[in-house]
């Protein structure tokens, strides 16, 4: 079905290829998940799929790709359409009119198909991905997951043969795509679709992958070996991988065959490990060992009586709708609150009430002991560090060190800054980029200088907002490591995520929102285990236990 | 739902009622006609305009009193004179020239409601339709500039916010650079994504967009006759008659090459309005609108509507028939009424 043959691809104005002498081969009717750290090309690979590289980019390729009998190269991006539905990563980018159903027939009236036909078709995409109902509305009204099955339902409208997702669901909560890899595998298996996605968390998409094609880092590693292209079925590409998603890791460090992609198939060979293990540790204490190494008790023992930072009863309504109503929370001294909750529960209203963004109606936020309550934002954020969820919006300067100037003068503290800049990028890992234009660097590195320009006034408080969208494995291992040197240092975080993986591995408490009100505060053991949609996959691999993360669970099953 | 061509004339017509008078009792119930119809047709879940009617008439009505009042010192009830060494102002300033100002106030305030009443009703879309399929591509870049605009300001609010938290104040021109800069960027790569997402999606598919050289030479034909026939018009007195035809064969040509090349656009609609009855009951009520202001119809006295406060002030004169003319403008109301009755219907069942 698609022939990659020596390919690669180099985009104009680059020192080294985006591709690197890729070969690949892809069946029809295939379910292909695309890994690779960012940065390795897994969006060019499949731009090349219709196209769109090198037509739409320039730059220069060599090897060959054809899909479906058809040379995309020669052919073009708009001879390809009615082969390859593309479906990018923010389906709001994608669209032209402000109707789900015009939307859908969009691409049919510019490519002149009958009336009678395109309803036809309008009603055949709307009915694959389950969006009959709400053919009407306008798209603004719509939620993540359904705006993305609407352009799913766009790029089918045209019957496409193959279907190219780039990260389609990293910008969704856990339950939207949900709803969108249901409404993938639905197609794959009906229609036998051939479907090829590029994604950074795994797990999700694992259950449903027939093939799994690892791209590497086309960047020299250093002292490293040189990264190849893995392709084949995703047990054997994943025991070659570095990085793979808990349960895989527990699975290859544990020797389970075969190599569980679900809990349910890692369950039996949980079983079976307990057994060998003679449950001699599943009682055992939470481990804390390898988790938080910096945190001291004295600090913990001080922040729970008398925390630097409190909200009390806070309440705030857009209009009519309440958003806030009544929440409490603290944060101690040197503690990793993780604030979760669906989308629309009022999580960041609540970010934007504690650094002035909105004015609450009624209620106290308290950081040491001193109200924040109608001070400005610029006031505010001189002791509390806030990331919101799209960091690009930060950067503006010429160069990274710039950056963090501009903070300081804008805090009046450039003659006396809190923190010598260079040494906040060396904690960040930038030194090496101080003087790049922010903008040309990785989704990663543009999150760390961001984190760097709303850190360098040495906050207290740092509250961060889906902190790792778009993030691969070893980016979010970098911030999880930063977070604990501030933690260490006794600045308290205030974390804002959808990722239970990354919460059962940072987080000491964690709070959740529902309509606007705390439905829980606890311990992660406690609060991640008590909900499914929660768990994180080892807890739901080991109920009871109260073990969240691979470290846990080994440390419980390998005393020695 | 109404024909958005039937909603167009419909605009048509307010707009040249409103400028055909300046008499404040058919302002003043040309307004009150369209409120009525903007009441019955944008209910609550539809997006309302920035600018209202009220509040642009609270600016325009005092601001045209007021520039009136001061710069045209015509009529006989003068309330007070300005100082001699104002220039431009100086005179005296009279009650007419105050009136005259509120007018025209009305006036404006009467077509940009209009204007409200219309941009509410009729979907980007459906405007976008009525393009000749000749210029669909320019169609499309429209409808797309206008959804760009609320992106652009949700971008804005965005970047602000995230700037703020950087400890950032707007002082000075200086200071609008950290706003600028991000915008900007964000408006380029959100360009490029979905000039991107469209490509991907088969647009721009059509091999050949070039028109043939013979419809070329032929609109070039036409626009040369309809500007010659015009300039003969004006300039040349008894070469009147052959100069209209020029102009009408011109037209008639230049309508001809556009439906040829649109013709030759592959294009299909998926919304396709049928006429219906309703839509010739709005036509058939412009035309009662236009016909009372516009035509000479025996028992009408079109003299109301060009009233004039000077020299002295005088009450506006009123004819019924006029005022009966303009509640045809109101037949988009009975379709909103019959269209709420029947919702009501099915959500009883």
């Amino acid at each position: 079905m698609i022939h990659f043959n020596q390919l690669t691809y180099t985009y104009p104005g680059s020192s080294y290829p985006a591709l690197s002498n890729v070969t690949l081969d892809i069946l029809e009717g295939e379910f292909v998940l695309l890994a690779g750290p960012s940065g390795a090309g897994k969006s060019t690979l499949l731009r090349c799929l219709n196209g769109l590289v090198p037509h739409f980019t320039g730059g220069t390729l060599r090897g060959s790709v054809t899909v479906a009998g058809h040379d995309p190269v020669a052919e073009g991006p708009q001879v390809l359409s009615r082969i390859v539905g593309f479906i990018f990563q923010d389906p709001e980018a994608q669209f032209v009119v402000d109707r789900v159903e015009d939307e859908v027939a969009f691409a049919l009236e510019n490519a002149a198909i009958p009336p009678a036909e395109m309803r036809t078709r309008v009603e055949e995409a709307l009915g694959l991905v389950g969006l009959l109902p709400l053919r009407d509305r306008p798209l603004e009204t719509l939620s993540g997951g359904e705006k993305q099955r609407v352009a799913i339902a766009a790029a089918l409208a045209l019957r496409p043969r193959i279907l190219a997702l780039d990260e389609p669901t990293s910008q969704l909560d856990p339950e939207s795509a949900e709803e969108v890899l249901s409404a993938l595998e639905r197609l794959n298996r009906e229609l036998e679709l051939t479907i090829i996605l590029a994604e950074q968390r795994l797990e999700r998409i694992l259950p449903y992958a027939d093939r799994l094609v690892y791209l590497p880092s086309p960047l020299p590693i250093r002292g490293g070996r040189e990264g190849v292209v893995l392709s084949g079925p995703p047990r054997r590409v994943l025991r070659q991988m570095d990085l793979t998603p808990p349960l895989v890791t527990l699975g290859k460090a544990l020797g389970w065959e075969p190599l569980p992609l679900t809990v349910e198939e890692g369950r039996k060979s949980a079983n079976r490990q307990i057994g060998k293990s003679q449950m001699a540790n599943r009682k055992s204490p939470f481990v804390h060992s390898s988790i938080r190494p910096f945190v001291d008790s004295q600090i913990r023992r001080f922040s729970i009586l008398h925390p630097p930072f409190s909200i009390r009863d806070l309440h705030f309504s857009y209009g009519d709708t309440h958003a806030l109503r009544g929440v409490a929370l603290t944060v101690g001294e040197g503690e990793l609150v993780a604030l979760m909750g669906r989308n629309g529960s009022g999580k960041t209203t609540l970010l934007k009430c504690i650094v002035g963004l909105l004015r609450p109606q009624q209620g106290e936020i308290l950081l040491e002991d001193e109200s924040l309550i109608g001070r400005e934002t610029a006031d505010i954020c001189r002791r509390v560090g806030y990331l919101p969820q799209e960091p690009d919006a930060l950067l503006f300067a010429d160069t990274v060190a710039d950056e963090l100037e501009v903070t300081l003068r804008n805090h009046g503290l450039l003659d006396n800054p809190p923190i010598i800049p260079a040494d906040l990028l060396a904690r960040l890992g930038l030194s090496g980029l101080a003087t790049s234009y922010p903008r040309d660097l990785s989704v990663g590195q543009r999150q760390r200088v961001a984190l760097g320009a709303v850190t360098v006034t040495r906050p207290r408080l740092l509250l961060l907002d889906e902190p790792t969208r778009g993030l691969d494995y070893a980016a979010k291992r970098e911030l999880v490591r930063l977070l604990r040197e501030w933690q260490a240092e006794g600045a308290g975080v205030l974390l804002v995520t959808h990722d239970v993986e990354l919460v059962a591995q940072a987080a000491d408490r964690v709070v959740v929102l529902e309509q606007g009100a705390v439905s829980a505060d606890g311990p992660p053991a406690e609060v991640l285990t008590g909900s499914l949609l929660l768990a994180p996959q080892v807890a739901r691999l080991f109920p009871g236990t109260g073990w969240l993360t691979v470290e846990d669970a080994l440390a419980g099953l390998l005393p020695s | 739902m109404i024909d958005v061509r039937a909603w167009v004339l419909w605009a048509v017509t307010a707009l040249v009622v409103a400028s055909s008078t300046r008499n404040p009792l058919y302002l003043v119930l040309l307004l009150l006609v369209v409120a009525v119809v903007d009441k019955a047709h944008a209910p609550g879940h539809r997006q309302r305009a920035v600018l209202s009617p009220l509040r642009f008439a609270a600016v325009a009505v005092p601001l045209s009193v007021l520039f009136n009042g001061l710069t045209a010192h015509l009529g006989d009830t003068v309330l007070f004179r300005l100082p001699t060494w104002l220039p431009l102002l100086s005179g005296s300033v009279t009650l007419e020239a105050l009136v005259f100002g509120a007018t025209n106030g009305l006036t404006l305030t009467a077509i940009f409601s209009g204007f409200v009443v219309f941009n509410q009703v009729t979907p980007v879309r459906d405007l976008v339709q009525l393009t000749p399929r000749a210029f669909h591509e320019a169609g499309v870049v429209l409808s797309i500039a206008l959804t760009f605009v609320p992106q652009t300001t949700h971008s804005l609010a965005r970047i602000r916010e995230a700037q703020a938290v950087r400890g950032h104040r707007i002082r000075g021109l200086r200071d609008w650079l950290p706003i600028f800069v991000p915008l900007l960027v964000s408006g380029l790569e959100r360009s490029m994504g979905l000039a991107e997402a469209m490509v991907a999606r088969g647009y721009g598919a059509v091999t050949d967009r070039s028109q043939p050289l013979r419809l070329q030479a032929l609109l070039a034909l036409g626009l040369f006759l309809l500007l010659g026939g015009w300039l003969a018009f004006l300039f040349l007195p008894s070469w009147k008659a052959l100069a209209l035809g020029g102009i009408l064969v011109g037209v008639a040509l230049i309508v001809g090459v556009l439906w040829l090349a649109g013709r030759a656009v592959p294009r299909t609609a998926y919304r396709t309005h049928r006429w219906t009855a309703r839509d010739t009951l709005v036509v058939l009520g412009c035309g009662l609108t236009l016909a009372a202001t516009l035509l000479p119809l025996p028992l009408v006295d079109r003299t109301t509507l060009a009233y004039a406060p000077f020299p002295r002030l005088t009450l506006p004169a009123f004819d019924p028939l006029i005022g009966l003319g303009l509640l045809g403008l109101l037949v988009p109301v009975y379709h909103a009424t019959r269209n709420t009755q029947h919702a009501t219907r099915n959500t009883a069942q």
